[in-house]
């Protein structure tokens, strides 16, 4: 790879009308797996067309694999492989013709195309299934072979919009482990849009989250989560006199009845903790580390945009996401390359 | 034969069992062999396994010891003699329940336990050919799939219509040629090669305008974009290097060829036909030569008016009913009103709004026949390209607005 980064973009800016869908993104993804968040509406789709160079952008710059996303868009198509979220298969064709088809449009031969078409249907573990008609496949085999498509031409970037949706826990691990294996066996970068924490989680080590066509943070999953490290204790006779204690002292305190999470601003904390618990005479019978899921990370930035979030279903299932209160400086989640 | 080679004893269970078969069909190899007569080292008791009784075994209730019996493959290994009834009461217990019994178990098989679904990724490291290549692609997906699997899979009562209307197109050439073998008069005016045959070929109301070219324009065209909206397969073509341009070109492109075979290729062929079943020379051909290629225009003017009107409609909707529907009832819809407008109002205008009357129109000033119409051939000419243009314009604009991301 000759590229030092698989995607950048610098003040990419895209506006339908008055509505700004992309306002000045500014990325740098490396190679290896990223995954790609944000709430309904959030400008993840129209990201997902910039990077395949199919819209008309309203001022930035860009480049993916190394080619311009104005100006080189055929070149970033061939290089790429998308994955849809929704249905984009013939249902009365079958497995092998319609990889074959995909291959053809990218301009591979008939005879290299149809050879492909068996091998990448045979990673994706449709190899007794691939004479049969797409529309008697369950859900997972759809995915996999809208998968076997992406992958038809050996793409440099595969960019996977909800790969995981519909499917069984079987399925799904599977689609998650045969991801997992692109990125890691095949040498290939996965650009992955999901819902689902755990599935980013499984399989990127990078993110982006966006947000109302902004990034709000974007950087390794492990640096992110330090953002939102806490200490967890369980604590017995006077729990509410301890958060009292922790608050009063400049702590950051969560409390469910007699377990508590203060944020860990430094070595400091713990003997906070420890000198408040001897204080307010509460015994502390537990104490250890917490650390976040990528689910609790997208929790607290979203609070910090002023968001009221108990998951991340709340934002992405509901149709009406909350209004953002009051603007917050981000700055310090995110920025500078992933 | 070492334990990795044959490692179930296969070996050595087959060269047990026909020394066994020896032993019970030839008496003197049930002899011991002076040879094989070495005394047995005292502390090796001899196995029933290998050791080969000469003696018949009892053919039921199996006399073996648990062990000998796990470690027999099967009966046949240990001496016994292989019966279907001793089968049958070892593995139910057919038995009267009193004697002791021993399953003959089969040895499990002792393999090693693998992967049978090794999922590796295989590199691609071959070169992607250019634009047209990929535009054909497109072509070759629409128009084979009529003839071959793996393409674009038409429904099979297309495939019947569009075949059994090909074939009605060409009936004019069964007539042509038994007119060159009976010399008729009668039946050379009749179905040889005038202008009003030439133009009665393509633009003749009944049948192939009231009936075979609608139809099958109908049937072609009607889910080429619309089942890409409703499917989501525009997400396929636009995902890769294939811009709208290019897909939609190609699927008019598609679309035409096919009506042209049907109704272009057949015009071609009637013409061809009645020179050579008339011998005719190139005084023949210089004469009829012009109206031939006037027709051939106005037959491709006809095949992408009715591509162009078809698609534009099939780019509106989902799934191909409507277009199909819509489509016909356009083409045949429009000249029935306009045909009532003429009953009661005596005037042929309304015929502007009917394709095919200004198509016929057209057909008729090109081949230099008397025109039906009272209206200028300008007129037809006007709303011809008014009906292209807004076609062209509804197909151009609603292929704009199919998604890759979400519909």
């Amino acid at each position: 790879m000759s590229e030092e980064w698989v995607i950048t973009t610098e003040d990419l800016v895209k506006k339908y009308g008055e509505h700004v869908a992309l306002d000045s993104i500014s990325l740098k993804i490396n190679y290896g797996a990223t995954g790609l968040l944000g709430p309904n509406g959030a400008g993840k789709s129209t990201l997902i067309k910039t990077i395949l160079g199919l819209i008309q952008l309203t001022s930035g710059t860009g480049t993916v694999l190394g080619h311009n996303i104005a100006t080189e868009g055929n070149q970033i198509r061939q290089r790429i492989g998308y994955m849809p979220e929704y249905d984009c298969l013939t249902p009365s064709m079958n497995a092998v013709h319609q990889v074959r088809y995909a291959g053809e449009l990218l301009g591979m031969n008939t005879t290299q195309a149809m050879q492909r078409a068996h091998e990448v249907l045979e990673y994706v573990g449709l190899r007794d299934q691939r004479y049969r008609d797409i529309e008697t496949f369950s859900t997972g085999m759809q995915q996999a072979t809208k998968l076997a498509c992406s992958l038809i031409n050996d793409p440099d970037l595969v960019i996977c919009d909800e790969p995981t949706n519909g499917l069984d826990s079987k399925a799904r691990g599977f689609m998650l482990d045969t991801l997992f294996q692109v990125v890691k066996q095949g040498g290939r970068s996965i650009l992955m849009s999901s819902h689902l924490m755990d599935d980013v989680e499984h399989i990127c080590d990078r993110i982006v989250m966006i947000h109302k066509g902004k990034v709000i943070a974007q950087g390794r999953i492990e640096d992110l989560k330090a953002i939102d490290r806490e200490i967890e204790i369980s604590v017995w006779g006077g729990a509410s006199r301890l958060e009292d204690a922790l608050t009063h002292g400049g702590h950051n305190v969560r409390r469910t009845g007699r377990v508590m999470r203060i944020v860990r601003q430094d070595e400091d904390t713990y003997r906070d903790i420890l000198s408040s618990a001897a204080q307010t005479k509460v015994q502390v019978r537990r104490m250890e580390d917490y650390e976040p899921s990528l689910e609790d990370l997208f929790i607290v930035i979203m609070d910090r945009l002023g968001y009221s979030v108990k998951s991340s279903a709340d934002l992405f299932d509901s149709g009406n996401t909350p209004a953002m209160d009051r603007a917050t400086d981000l700055s310090r989640l995110g920025g500078g390359s992933i | 034969m070492s334990s990795e080679d044959d490692p179930w004893g296969l070996d050595d269970l087959i060269d047990t069992i026909a020394s066994s078969e020896a032993a019970h069909t030839d008496p003197a190899a049930a002899e011991p062999d002076p040879s094989d007569a070495e005394p047995a080292p005292s502390d090796a008791e001899p196995d029933p396994a290998t050791t080969p009784s000469a003696e018949p075994a009892p053919a039921a209730t199996p006399s073996l010891s648990p062990e000998e019996s796990t470690d027999a493959e099967f009966m046949g290994e240990s001496g016994l003699a292989v019966t279907g009834q001793a089968r049958l009461e070892a593995a139910y217990g057919s038995g009267d329940g009193d004697e002791v019994m021993h399953a003959q178990v089969v040895k499990r098989a002792q393999v090693d336990s693998g992967t049978i679904f090794h999922q590796i990724y295989r590199e691609w490291n071959g070169v992607l050919n250019p634009r047209w290549v990929r535009n054909w692609s497109i072509f070759r997906h629409h128009v084979y799939g009529l003839f071959s699997k793996g393409h674009r899979p038409w429904p099979v009562m297309t495939r019947i219509i569009i075949a059994v209307v090909f074939l009605g197109a060409l009936a004019p050439l069964l007539m042509l040629v038994l007119s060159s073998l009976t010399g008729l008069d009668e039946l050379q005016r009749f179905f040889g090669v005038t202008r009003a045959n030439l133009w009665g070929h393509v633009f003749g109301f009944f049948f192939n305008n009231a009936c075979c070219w609608p139809i099958v324009t109908a049937l072609v065209i009607g889910g080429l974009i619309s089942e890409d909206r409703q499917n989501g397969t525009s997400a396929i073509y636009f995902s890769n290097p294939i811009t709208r341009t290019d897909y939609t070109v190609m699927k008019y492109i598609s679309a035409a060829s096919i009506l042209s075979i049907i109704i272009v290729f057949s015009y071609c062929i009637f013409y061809a036909v009645a020179i050579l079943v008339n011998n005719e020379g190139w005084a023949y051909l210089l004469d009829t030569f012009p109206y031939f290629f006037a027709g051939l225009i106005a037959a491709l003017l006809l095949v992408t008016t009715y591509t162009s009107i078809g698609l534009a409609l099939s780019s509106v909707s989902r799934g191909k009913f409507f277009p199909a529907v819509s489509l016909i009832g356009l083409l045949l819809g429009s000249k029935m009103l306009a045909f009532l407008i003429e009953l009661l109002f005596e005037t042929d205008v309304m015929y502007l709004i009917s394709p095919y009357d200004n198509l016929a129109h057209i057909g008729q000033w090109m081949m230099r026949l008397n025109s039906t119409y009272d209206f200028p051939v300008a007129w037809s000419f006007v709303s011809i390209l008014v009906m292209n243009a807004v076609s062209l314009y509804v197909l151009i604009s609603r292929v704009n607005s199919l998604e890759v991301t979400r519909e």
